[in-house]
């Protein structure tokens, strides 16, 4: 499903070459491909940098969850200032500071302990999801 | 927090406040008597990025200048941080257990490490660099990782 046509839009960090970055991404393709993919979809923080007219309109139209790798919150600052709403913003940094064990290496690869931590990211942003398609929205933070 | 001074290099601030010594590899020394506090400078915590898990050695631990009293975790890297004096560690910041992000939010103030009872303080400081001389040390390694990016 396109953004334009998703009931929540999941916004992930862009830190190319960035550990939690990737984490970060891995975890959303994984709710709009895999876990959710009916009822979300994927706006790249890119576009909204560049001021997208598709991806603004997608942020302000529909509920975002942000993902965020570091305390900058660049996709929780972007849809903010394109417009949107942050439904619900999540930090890499705090799910893996409740899973240390889940310590994320590489970058175009992640380790397994990445890996893991994307499925960590991934499980929280699809709760959210859920909440917010019952409309239970939870608080905003990044 | 007390006067400090300031850079800016390339994108990024970097503070140095002037009420305390600093060793060389970034961790300042804040006095009363002999029982120094310790933290991290404002260019070590951004250096390396949000903190994830602070360890820090337990009171009662004995180091010697130089050794490691803490080991932090960040986004980054891990970071063993030297202790700029030798003595016994004889106060914990609690925050390190479960908020050690103050390290990046508040480094001169509720980001400290540890208070270590420094019997030789006076010996101690003596390798420890004035403000002014770690802002000028701390301002050529902020241009020398700025090359990098």
């Amino acid at each position: 499903m396109s953004p334009d046509e998703s009931k929540v839009v999941v916004v992930p960090c862009s830190g190319i070459g960035k550990t939690y970055g990737t984490v970060s991404r891995e975890a959303a393709y994984e709710v709009t491909e895999d876990l959710r993919p009916g009822s979300t979809g994927l706006v790249a923080l890119s576009l909204l940098v560049l001021g997208d007219a598709d991806a603004r309109a997608a942020v302000q139209a529909h509920p975002a969850v942000t993902i965020d790798g570091c305390k900058l919150a660049c996709a929780a600052k972007m849809v903010q200032e394109s417009g949107g709403h942050v439904a619900q913003g999540i930090a890499v940094l705090d799910v893996y500071r409740r899973n240390r064990e889940l310590k994320p290496q590489g970058i175009a690869e992640l380790n397994e302990g990445g890996i893991l931590l994307a499925h960590a990211v991934a499980q929280e942003i699809t709760a959210v999801v859920d909440e917010v398609l019952a409309g239970e929205e939870g608080p905003t933070h990044a | 927090m007390p006067d400090y001074l300031e850079t800016t290099v390339d994108k990024f601030i970097f503070k140095v406040v002037t009420d305390r010594l600093y060793s060389p590899e970034g961790v300042w020394a804040l006095a009363d008597g002999d029982r120094i506090r310790v933290g991290m400078t404002d260019f070590l915590q951004q250096l390396n990025g949000d903190v994830a898990f602070a360890e820090v050695k337990p009171a009662g631990t004995t180091v010697a200048a130089g050794d490691e009293v803490a080991t932090i975790e960040t986004i980054k890297a891990n970071v063993e941080v030297p202790s700029p004096v030798g003595g016994t560690v004889v106060e914990v910041n609690p925050a390190m257990e479960l908020s050690p992000e103050a390290i990046n939010q508040d480094p001169y103030g509720e980001g400290w490490l540890v208070v270590i009872d420094a019997p030789d303080w006076p010996k101690d400081r003596e390798a420890l660099l004035d403000p002014q001389a770690y802002f000028e040390l701390m301002k050529g390694q902020a241009e020398d990782e700025a090359k990098k990016l």
